[in-house]
């Protein structure tokens, strides 16, 4: 039974940590009261009939994917590297097939622009077709096809 | 004197049987491939080479199957990777299926990726990653397994069904079905551990032979660990009270997905299902059969009466799978190997006729995918003869009516329902396929209706034009001339049954 008792003073631990910081954070914190008012975002003073949407860089996302992928790889990394002189070349092919795949969400992520912060290069055309031919109609001319 | 056990520094490789996991590895190995071309070409991969390889690579495996089967005659069933693995008839049938239901969903997929102008290869890399987790539930003999099978079948879906960007009820769809599929996972997993604790093992073949060789004198852990699994697995299967996010989710993602994801679910569910609960809990087959018995029950009744109420083509049919659900659960209930067998034929004739019905509701959604009342099917076989008569076949081989592969689907899992003493069972399946039969025959008589609809022609593209077309067939053949299917599904035994 003894061996569990640290697993015990960890479970008090982590309780008093939390509610250490609940009471903590209660007690510390300036008293503000907020108010559904306060709280609302600002729209010129009228209230707002609908949940403004909120924006939310999906970079953010990708950034965490990264890691992802890196916390994979190494979670299985750190095993075969314990043991890779006893799987040979058995081994050492698996756990390149691995990283490759692991690897292609990498690339993919990148090709994708994770890694371009900053302002954007380059928009990706969402409709090809639409150009300045197609869609503005020339007045004064029956066939659009021809204006252009 | 105590001796000191020696530490072995040499692992035993399990041996590897390539060609048992090679689907798995085709349908990963072609969604890599995708992923890197992707990534790496210049330009946006097109819809067409993207369809191409998902096309190319369930025809591979369709071969690889056929292999697989030849191995079977020659040299029996057997498991691999430390047992973790099966290759049986059971696994290799059910791995066509997925093939079969990946090809007809990406042909339909493809059209509608054009309509929609939805360019890149993500989808198809999805869909063969999900594919793969299928494929992998039906042959996995060890709890982990099927959890890793079900995860990647999970987590491509989620994003599937949140792929129409233009629909926010597509999104909605996708996190209802993320959040709640996420929880059965964690109910799944707890089931699973459960059951290790109660055997020992997560190995089917070994808890199969555990619990034939030892009584448990406290078998509440089990019994607890196997409710929990069948929880799981009902959500999956969206068995009554475990259904409600499917009308939600079949409503919500984008067409071809919905037929792609009613049809490979099913197929990876079940075939998991049956393995757990015949192959490795068949001793226990007294304490389960009363659970599958409310379910069967309520899914079937429920599922078959809540779609007389809907009013939109893609929820009626999320019902009536519920209401297939119950009745491919009959063959579980049963539990024995005919049961088995006709589960199997039940899963192979419903996939394909599921994605060719969701083909037809793809077309007849129109551009945005938003047109999915019933009415909009007034007078279709009037205006287009060709379409309206699939659509009335298909609906019909849902229905059982006679002639279609349904019919002998529905027969043969009651019949073997009755064999083993379960005809009250029987009557009330039968008595909700009555139910059923309204929705399916007003669908029907709507099709063939007389009144003046303006309406626009549709544009039946030629992929999908294909699959409506293979699913009528597959539908007709099947239910014609049932016998070389049904001999194939009774060959198709699973490696264990006690």
């Amino acid at each position: 039974m003894d061996q569990y008792l640290p697993i015990l003073g960890l479970l008090l631990l982590g309780v008093l940590f939390a509610s250490g910081s609940l009471v903590a954070s209660a007690w510390l914190a300036p008293h503000k009261r907020p108010t559904d008012a306060k709280l609302a975002p600002y729209e010129c003073g009228i209230v707002p009939e609908s949940e403004p949407p909120q924006r939310f860089p999906v970079r953010f996302y990708l950034v965490a994917m990264i890691f992802v992928i890196f916390d994979i790889e190494v979670v299985f990394m750190y095993p075969f590297a314990v043991v890779f002189r006893q799987l040979h070349v058995f081994g050492l092919i698996e756990i390149l097939t691995f990283s490759l795949t692991v690897f292609a969400a990498l690339v993919f992520l990148v090709s994708e622009g994770a890694l371009q912060w900053g302002p954007v290069k380059y928009l990706t055309p969402g409709m090809p077709e639409r150009t300045s031919s197609s869609t503005i109609v020339r007045i004064g001319r029956d066939d659009p096809e021809q204006a252009a | 004197m105590t001796t000191v056990p020696v530490v072995s520094s040499s692992i035993t490789i399990p041996s590897i049987h390539y060609l048992a996991i090679l689907p798995v590895i085709i349908l990963l190995g072609a969604s890599v491939v995708l992923v890197f071309a992707t990534a790496l070409v210049r330009t946006k991969v097109t819809q067409f080479v993207a369809s191409s390889v998902t096309v190319a690579a369930s025809v591979a495996v369709l071969v690889v199957t056929y292999f697989q089967w030849r191995c079977l005659d020659s040299s029996g069933p057997s498991t691999t990777i430390a047992h973790a693995i099966v290759l049986d008839g059971f696994s290799v049938v059910a791995t066509g299926v997925v093939a079969v239901s990946l090809l007809m969903a990406t042909l339909v997929a493809h059209d509608w990726a054009l309509r929609e102008r939805i360019v890149g290869a993500e989808y198809q890399i999805l869909a063969l990653a999900a594919s793969a987790g299928a494929v992998l539930m039906t042959q996995a003999n060890d709890l982990v397994v099927i959890f890793l099978g079900l995860e990647i079948l999970s987590l491509g879906l989620y994003v599937l069904v949140a792929f129409d960007r233009h629909r926010h009820t597509s999104a909605e769809a996708a996190l209802k079905y993320f959040l709640l599929g996420g929880f059965a996972s964690a109910i799944f997993i707890y089931g699973a551990a459960l059951v290790y604790g109660a055997t020992g093992s997560t190995n089917l073949s070994t808890m199969s032979y555990f619990l034939a060789s030892n009584v448990l004198t406290h078998p509440g852990l089990l019994y607890a660990g196997f409710a929990l699994l069948i929880v799981g697995f009902s959500f999956k299967i969206a068995a009554v009270p475990f259904h409600l996010w499917s009308p939600d989710v079949y409503e919500g993602a984008p067409t071809p997905v919905t037929g792609f994801m009613a049809s490979i679910v099913k197929v990876g569910a079940f075939a998991a299902f049956v393995r757990v609960l015949i192959s490795a809990l068949g001793t226990q087959i007294d304490t389960w059969r009363p659970i599958l018995w409310v379910l069967v029950v309520l899914t079937t009744v429920v599922g078959a009466s809540v779609a007389l109420l809907q009013r939109n083509a893609k929820r009626m049919l999320a019902y009536s799978s519920i209401n297939h659900a119950g009745f491919i659960l009959l063959g579980i209930w049963a539990g024995t190997t005919r049961g088995v067998a006709s589960t199997l034929f039940y899963i192979v004739t419903y996939a394909p006729t599921v994605v060719a019905t969701f083909a037809v509701v793809t077309l007849v959604g129109g551009l945005g995918d938003e047109n999915h009342s019933i009415g909009g099917y007034r007078g279709l076989a009037r205006r287009q003869p060709w379409l309206g008569a699939s659509m009335c076949v298909l609906l019909l081989s849902q229905l059982g009516a006679p002639l279609t592969s349904g019919f002998y689907a529905k027969y043969s899992v009651l019949a073997s329902t009755i064999d083993v003493g379960g005809s009250p069972l029987a009557l009330i399946a039968l008595l909700s396929a009555a139910i059923a039969a309204c929705f399916y025959l007003r669908w029907s008589s709507a099709l063939y209706s007389d009144e003046p609809v303006e309406a626009t022609r549709i544009v039946v593209p030629l992929s999908t034009g294909i699959v409506i077309g293979v699913g009528v067939a597959m539908t007709l053949v099947f239910g014609i001339w049932p016998g070389p299917l049904v001999t194939l599904c009774q060959h198709a035994t699973l490696l264990f049954t006690p």
